[in-house]
């Protein structure tokens, strides 16, 4: 008799936790990570899926389908099968980019937004032994010797390319951008003097901050975290945020029960204390937002993508 | 100072407790069954297996993963020496002289001077971990682009030491490896090369793949067609594994100078345990009194490459932890590993309490180098029955193994179209004499060298004197010049010391 209580309830409980959400994955959920095993977005995505898994019921198993610049992993997602069970992180404006040039065979709108995990912003950087203390100094000689000031970057038309054209587009200099392969071998050259100076986001260079000084922010108000650090729009230049987002996203055709239910999934993980003492050891800068805003973001990135990146390169 | 020895000593405490030993025997022995299996990279293993270690304890996990590391790196000459297999890229000119000691019924012997090599060449590399790491890692900061350039090109005149047979072969194989090292995206411009629409080949050809493919695939049709022409004999191997005194005489001088390669190029970031196995490999030959041996079987070219590849592990964590540049693709998996625990790579992970676990684990490194040993002494005869297997497994089984090995880099069926494809190149080259390890040689500095010669001529608005602008330069330069010469000049002086005799 006892054992049947405790059936019972067992039973009862199941049933409750079913019905608090009227869906729930039935078996072990993938998250498609476009990145190699052990890169930024990847440790991010660990770091959240620990804690989501909790909140989930089942386990979230990361599979890592890296290269194409992102876009071999994102044709895996976008043909996944829409069931619920496959879900996975995008990176912006990397993804809207791909789709601009033609990487890949999806569209923006084969992706239905769940939520956006981090937030990270662009900062302009040089070296800790540059002579230029401010970004009006380092503008003031772009434009004095035009073409002479070298930059470096993570990749042709890559995000930080995007970041430094940004930068000098809106200031009225020349330079010279060296593409190196990485965001690792981008920073490696910034101190070894190869170059003057790079963008990158703030995460990148968390373990070098003795190393380099930041002039600027590409965002729209100072960051909390840099108070003494300008934006560039206060100095007259490029007045709006740039910088890269992470979202997580499911596949056309997965049902809005199903995207409903990782919203709040992940909501409760984001705001879960233990995540948020892990995410700040692993300098994670989480910026939630639900479904809507996430949409927002990625069809803003995504004309920024159409109409501003576009030009830069002309 | 004192302060120091005290981290150290505290530090061999912490790695002694039951948890890190379990981490230590555990890891190693994964490892070595990674590494023994063609196509599972040492990097794949250690992210494999990543995620098992973020319950853990900072120390523990990050020892589990060297252990990983480790063990992985030496097994891939198991599957080098029995089944001319590379289990792992750095295991690639293992592959050259094990296998020939295993048609000489050697193997166990092959095996034990690998095991005891690994085991010199990782723990002599722990030696510059504790004592150089900050002192070293400055030097490979100041490698910018001409350096890259020059040190691919050094790179490149191992080609013309690892074909011995001919040179002008070796060379057309060095080429052949360098035009298909242009396909992908051009690093420069973003242009696509040779990718026929195929997005999969944005990044290049992924050199995994095109190892499986070079050496097993290969390997595989190359026996396949034996069995066809003739019965296949089944290897033996009753020899004693444990090496004597005289053959430990014998490779000593040549571990040194593979821990000295492996440790530097393990430092350089960039160059890997792939590279610096054929660089042991070479100086090995280069240096040996016994060089008739070599291509028939030289244990010395065993002990060369496997003492590099293992010493490059302590050098390639040097970079990583102190300047928060991974030498090669697993560090950039143990970093990841680093930031998961909340621990930032950099000089403040020698100050305060965080030193404490990086001692830790670098104890737990110098331990984990005796647990390699022993298991792996102790576990070969086990691995051995691979090689006793008759062909008509073999053959199957290396097929399955190549096909599961390539799929799994990125559970991606082009990966294992790639791995066929260069199976068949492979077979070819073998047939026409061409060399298999320099056209992989090629495959993997190509990129390393273009990307430093573009950058470097960007940089200098097009003036070739930039290559020759640093100190760093001239030193590789003239390091270019003697690998160039080396055959040459080490022929004449063995010609001239058989005319004296």
């Amino acid at each position: 008799m006892k054992k049947f209580v405790i059936a019972l309830l067992v039973i009862l409980l199941a049933l409750m936790s079913v019905s608090a959400y009227a869906w729930a994955p039935k078996k072990n959920v993938t998250v498609i990570v476009a990145y190699k095993a052990g890169s930024g977005t990847d440790n991010t995505a660990r770091v959240l899926s620990k804690y989501a898994t909790e909140k989930i019921g089942k386990t979230l198993v990361i599979q890592n389908l890296e290269g194409g610049s992102g876009s071999i992993g994102w044709t895996a997602l976008s043909h996944a099968r829409h069931d619920g069970n496959t879900i996975g992180f995008v990176n912006l404006p990397t993804l809207c980019s791909n789709i601009v040039e033609g990487l890949g065979d999806y569209k923006i709108d084969d992706f239905i937004p769940i939520c956006n995990h981090v937030n990270e912003t662009s900062l302009v950087l040089v070296g800790k032994d540059s002579p230029f203390n401010t970004l009006g100094e380092l503008v003031a000689f772009a434009k004095d010797n035009p073409g002479k000031l070298k930059a470096s970057t993570n990749g042709m038309k890559a995000s930080n390319h995007i970041g430094s054209e940004l930068l000098a587009k809106s200031a009225g200099f020349t330079y010279m951008a060296i593409p190196y392969g990485g965001t690792a071998d981008q920073l490696l050259a910034l101190r070894q003097k190869e170059v003057d100076f790079s963008v990158a986001k703030e995460a990148d260079i968390a373990a070098i901050m003795s190393e380099v000084k930041i002039l600027g922010v590409f965002a729209e108000q100072r960051m909390p975290s840099l108070p003494d650090v300008p934006t560039l729009g206060e100095l007259g230049y490029y007045d709006k945020w740039y910088g890269s987002a992470r979202a997580i996203v499911a596949p056309k055709g997965t049902s809005k029960d199903a995207i409903e239910f990782y919203e709040a999934a992940f909501k409760a993980a984001m705001e879960d204390p233990e995540y948020i003492a892990a995410a700040e050891k692993a300098g994670v800068t989480t910026a939630y937002m639900n479904a809507e805003d996430t949409a927002k973001l990625i069809n803003q990135q995504y004309d920024f993508c159409v109409n501003e990146v576009a030009k830069l390169w002309e | 100072m004192l302060e120091t020895l005290g981290l150290m000593g505290n530090g061999f405490i912490n790695a002694l407790y039951p948890v890190n030993i379990l981490a230590m025997c555990a890891g190693v022995t994964i490892g070595i069954v990674i590494g023994c299996l063609p196509g599972l990279s040492a990097a794949m293993g250690v992210a494999l297996l990543l995620p098992m270690t973020f319950s853990m304890e900072a120390s523990t996990g990050m020892i589990m993963l060297g252990a990983i590391y480790c063990g992985a790196i030496f097994g891939g000459s198991i599957s080098a020496i029995l089944i001319h297999t590379p289990g792992t890229p750095a295991s690639a000119a293992t592959a050259i002289e094990g296998y020939e000691m295993t048609k000489k019924g050697q193997a166990g012997k092959a095996l034990g001077t690998a095991c005891i090599a690994s085991f010199f060449g990782g723990l002599l590399s722990c030696i510059s971990l504790y004592f150089f790491a900050p002192l070293l890692g400055q030097l490979a900061m100041k490698f910018g682009s001409p350096e890259y350039f020059w040190l691919s090109i050094f790179g490149l005149t191992i080609i013309a030491g690892v074909s011995s047979k001919s040179m002008v072969k070796g060379l057309m194989s060095g080429a052949l490896g360098l035009l298909l090292s242009t396909i992908g995206m051009d690093p420069m411009q973003g242009v696509k090369r040779f990718m026929f629409g195929q997005s999969s080949l944005y990044e290049g050809i992924n050199v995994t793949c095109a190892l499986i493919g070079l050496f097993s695939m290969s390997q595989a049709l190359s026996l396949a067609e034996a069995k066809i022409k003739q019965r296949a004999r089944a290897t033996q191997f009753n020899d004693r594994m444990m090496l004597t005194k005289e053959e430990f005489k014998t490779i000593a001088p040549t571990i040194g100078r593979s821990w000295i390669i492996g440790n530097l190029v393990g430092i350089l970031p960039g160059a890997g345990a792939s590279i610096a196995c054929f660089m042991g490999y070479n100086t090995a030959r280069q240096f040996s009194k016994h060089k008739e041996l070599f291509g028939h079987g030289s244990y010395e070219g065993v002990a060369g490459s496997e003492a590099a590849n293992n010493a490059v592990t302590g050098g390639s964590l040097i970079p990583m932890l102190t300047l928060g540049i991974p030498g090669e693709s697993v560090t950039a998996v143990l970093m990841g590993g680093l930031i998961i625990q909340g621990l930032t790579p950099g000089p403040n992970l020698f100050v305060g309490e965080t030193a404490q676990m990086t001692y830790t684990f670098f104890a737990g490194f110098v331990l984990i180098q005796f647990f390699m040993l022993g298991i792996g002494l102790l576990g070969c005869r086990g691995f051995a029955n691979i090689s006793r297997l008759s062909d008509a497994i073999l053959i199957p089984a290396v097929t399955i193994l190549c096909v599961v090995g390539s799929f799994a880099i990125h559970q991606n069926f082009v990966d294992v179209v790639i791995m066929m494809i260069f199976g068949v190149i492979g077979w070819l080259a073998r047939k026409f004499g061409l060399n298999n390890a320099a056209i992989v040689l090629a495959l993997i500095l190509g990129p390393i060298g273009e990307k430093g010669l573009r950058r470097s001529l960007l940089l200098s608005n097009g003036d070739p004197r930039i290559l020759f602008s640093t100190p760093i330069c001239w030193v590789l330069v003239a390091l270019c010049v003697i690998g160039i010469l080396s055959p040459v000049i080490m022929d004449k002086f063995a010609g001239k010391a058989e005319k004296e005799e």
